[in-house]
């Protein structure tokens, strides 16, 4: 399930890389077109690589069919070789093209058998001298042993039959056979193993690893993986490039060799977190401590997922990183997320969720604080009083409602009236909240003309001191045309509270204030008068009513 | 692997003595010897002026961006004694309170996490570190700790906010309390750190190691670990880490990070504190990380400057 695993992740990188040169064959601006090219060979070489850790360490290929898989390998990526064969085979007389003895190397080189005798055939036809030495040749080729074919033989067996093989080819070689033919006779050496004829054909090998795998299969082809040792290598004058360290220290099986040249050669956290992740879950990665406590995959991931975070959008992928990390993926996620600017409602809220479903509590508080703040600067109190609602900040939330209540002593209406309405128990939040939320209530039944619930409301808000002193005035004013009414509202005793409550207000104040402020003592004066009108007529009424 | 991402032509006429990213990464204030502070818009590689505030007399020794939650504000510092807090309203950067309590430059400037509400902390060459803290209404409350440092105080870097033994949430509506620390690096060569007990402050701990005036300390992010550490720079060249694996905060090991050649001016951490950024005399922003050994490598060095570079930030520094 691993393998199925490593072979999507192939898949994914080869998907890139026909993306990137698609866009570099069809782009006409020479830097693009040289970054993009750049881009698929960093992206072939990462298969390059997953391929070969698939191979050594996912699959873990046993002694016979890892050849095999090698030889794959190989195939897979010296893609010269197909243009060369097109050409060949697509000639008038293939046996004739220059190329085709080239193309015959190939494949032997490779291991297609099928195919080289395929065009050797062609050979023969046309050049009918060859005849026997392509029927040996021939011969030869169809019977080589190759291991891990599907067949049940065990090694030794297995072994048993390529040392005869083996025997045959070195007769017909020292016979003299192919002694006409110099292109059979090096084929008949490479079967054989011998180094130098391979070697011979350097340009066609181009690289050491496919070197490599070419001498396995002519000399040990039952190889066992730990037996790819360095000392099998050679012909490498030159000093090796960072992807054949890596190549290497896959050969030789240091996995974390491997993983620390891919850190340093790939400027990208991807590749390494998720080879790394891949060759944890296979249970091959000794837990290796770092000093911060956890062990090398997680470390990664970390990285990986921290540099998402700077991404406008990608951060929300960097989220999911962060939960597959158990020791510290949730403190930096904690640390990341406030991080991520809140542009729009909409990104606050998505980065809100994910702080509510990981019960991350003191995110929570502090995003809605900040979103509470914003709105506040541009001037949507019912949006601040929500988030302020939300984050639970009584302090906030009492500076946000007494907004309201001076917006509405200077306008005389409320704005985003809906909110208010809507309070419910969060209006016990902080106390001029709640003010707030039945003062509008007040309002709301006034309208629906529930008069005397309104005033006893108005009442209520009064005596129970839920209303700010400074409000009071207001509050009285609005007791006016409820006490103006044709009908009585208030009863006598609520017209005396009424009254103590305007005795209360006023008494504070010394003459001098009452004077100079004329509106406020005429206000004054003409609830005083309502007050005593009403009281007149709730006594008489009171009054005759216990009478009949 | 690390790359300069961008690089800001900021028009300041004279030397910046310090840039930092706001909480975001979107904003960028720098100020400078011209005695401005400007900000940036930085958002998608651009730069943008967004303002130019003046009010300052002298040069300008550093800025600091408070937490978004209580608006924008941004603190700076001068040669000229005073702090002055900016904030932004309705769009446009208005000088909101200004201090004027030192007697000589005030070198530093720093917000205390978000947690413990809106304080500031200021250190100045008169030896003497203040912390202001917002008490509602436009109004700032004072404290002040006289002869922190003999000689004067440079640097002043708080701790993160850790609420003592506390695994199990508290219920809403409670204040938790914290221990509230900061640590101060000055003239008299040592770094030191302060803790808050009964209202009072006290000095907690003095850690020694410098031959030479402490220019700059950061006191990394907390992880999540017991562990605290503070990265200390000076002008002997010399940047120190040091840990502390209690949580009463009693035994300080320093770690020799690196010797550098020339003075050493700023240190900065990212934000999960692994990665330390340095700045210095010789031209160059180094960045720092601790391997697996315990010992620190550089893993990367910026040499961007024509000048010193004297001021360095870690905001959403990506790695690519």
């Amino acid at each position: 399930r691993l393998l199925q695993v490593s072979k999507n992740y192939r898949s994914v990188i080869r998907a890139c890389m026909e993306d990137m040169h698609q866009a570099a064959t069809s782009t006409r601006d020479p830097a693009l077109h040289s970054q993009y090219s750049t881009q698929v060979s960093i992206l072939s070489a990462m298969e390059l690589i997953w391929n070969l850790c698939e191979i050594l360490f996912v699959e873990a290929a046993g002694a016979g069919p890892l050849l095999l898989r090698l030889l794959d390998w190989v195939r897979l990526h010296v893609c010269d070789v197909d243009s060369m064969v097109r050409e060949v085979m697509s000639s008038e007389n293939p046996a004739k093209h220059e190329l085709f003895w080239n193309v015959v190397d190939i494949f032997v080189l490779q291991g297609r058998m099928d195919e080289a005798r395929h065009l050797l055939s062609k050979e023969a036809s046309a050049n009918p001298t060859s005849v026997n030495m392509y029927k040996i040749l021939d011969d030869l080729m169809k019977k080589m042993p190759v291991p891990g074919l599907g067949n049940t033989q065990t090694l030794t067996e297995m072994e048993l039959k390529w040392q005869h093989w083996h025997e045959e080819c070195q007769r017909y070689l020292q016979d003299g056979t192919f002694a006409s033919n110099s292109h059979m006779e090096s084929i008949c050496k490479i079967l054989l193993g011998d180094d130098d004829a391979i070697l011979e054909k350097k340009e066609l090998i181009t690289t050491w690893y496919h070197f490599l795998v070419t001498r396995l299969l002519y000399s040990h082809p039952t190889v066992k993986p730990m037996e790819l040792r360095m000392d099998l290598f050679l012909g490498r004058e030159s000093s090796p490039e960072s992807l054949d360290t890596i190549l290497m220290a896959a050969f030789e099986f240091e996995m974390h060799q491997v993983i620390k040249e891919c850190s340093i050669a790939l400027s990208n956290w991807w590749f390494v977190a998720h080879l790394t992740d891949l060759l944890d879950h296979c249970k091959l990665l000794q837990s290796h401590n770092l000093y911060f406590g956890s062990n090398m995959r997680e470390f990664l991931l970390l990285e990986y997922a921290s540099g998402l975070f700077s991404h406008h959008s990608l951060w929300q992928l960097g989220v999911d990183y962060f939960d597959h990390c158990p020791e510290y993926g949730r403190v930096y996620l904690e640390l990341h997320i406030e991080r991520i600017p809140l542009n729009t409602e909409q990104k606050a809220l998505k980065v809100l969720r994910i702080c509510e479903q990981r019960q991350m509590h003191e995110q929570v508080r502090s995003i809605c604080k900040i979103m509470a703040m914003k709105a506040l600067r541009n001037n949507r109190l019912g949006s601040a009083l929500s988030w302020s609602i939300r984050a639970k900040d009584a302090a906030f939330a009492t500076l946000i409602s007494d907004r309201f209540l001076k917006d509405y002593s200077e306008r005389g209406c409320f704005s985003d009236l809906d909110l208010i309405d809507n309070l419910g128990p969060s209006m016990l939040l902080s106390d001029r909240l709640t003010f707030l939320g039945k003062y509008r209530e007040f309002h709301r039944l006034y309208g629906e003309k529930r008069f005397s619930e309104a005033a006893k409301l108005l009442l209520l808000l009064m005596t129970a001191h839920i209303a700010p002193c400074s409000f009071w005035m207001t509050l009285l004013t609005d007791a006016l045309p409820l006490l103006e009414q044709k009908e009585v509202i208030f009863s006598a005793e609520q017209t005396y509270e009424l009254m103590r409550c305007l005795e209360d207000l006023t008494a504070g104040k010394s003459d001098k204030q009452k004077f100079q402020d004329d509106v406020e003592t005429m206000k004054v004066e003409m609830l005083r008068l309502a007050l005593a009108r009403n009281l007149a007529r709730v006594i008489v009424k009171e009054g005759t009513l216990e009478g009949s | 692997q690390v790359s300069v991402i961008n690089t800001v032509d900021t028009s300041h006429e004279d030397m910046i003595h310090d840039a930092q990213m706001d909480y975001y990464g979107t904003r960028l204030a720098t100020c400078s010897s011209d005695r401005s502070v400007k900000i940036f818009d930085v958002r998608n590689g651009g730069q943008i002026l967004i303002a130019d505030l003046r009010g300052h007399e002298g040069p300008v020794w550093q800025v600091a961006w408070a937490h978004p939650m209580y608006g924008n504000i941004l603190a700076s510092c001068s040669y000229d004694r005073k702090v002055i807090i900016w904030k932004e309203e309705n769009g446009t950067w208005e000088k909101t309170y200004e201090y004027t309590g030192h007697d000589s430059s005030v070198n530093s400037v720093c917000w205390a996490p978000h947690d413990y509400g809106l304080i500031l902390a200021c250190g100045s060459s008169d030896g003497a570190i203040s912390l202001l803290s917002y008490t509602g209404d436009g109004q700032w409350e004072v404290k002040k700790i006289s002869n922190a440092h003999t000689i004067g105080c440079n640097a002043v870097s708080w701790a993160p906010a850790v609420v003592p033994g506390s695994l199990i949430e508290q219920p809403s509506g409670q204040k938790p309390n914290y221990i509230k620390r900061f640590a101060s690096g000055g003239c008299d060569n040592l770094v030191k750190i302060w803790k808050e007990e009964d209202g009072q402050w006290k000095e907690e701990q003095k850690l020694e190691a410098h031959s030479d005036w402490v220019r700059d300390v950061a006191w990394a992010p907390s992880i999540g670990l017991p562990t605290s550490t503070i990265a200390s720079c000076s002008q002997d060249g010399r940047v120190f880490i040091w840990t502390c694996d209690d949580a009463s905060g009693s035994s300080w090991t320093p770690k020799l990070l690196h010797k550098f050649n020339d003075v050493v001016w700023h240190v900065s951490w990212s934000i999960t504190a692994n990665i330390l950024a340095v700045s210095g005399g010789d031209n160059k922003v180094t960045l720092w990380k601790e391997s697996v050994d315990g010992l620190w490598a550089c893993i990367s060095d910026v040499n961007k400057g024509q000048g010193g570079v004297s001021a360095v930030t870690e905001g959403q520094q990506n790695e690519q």
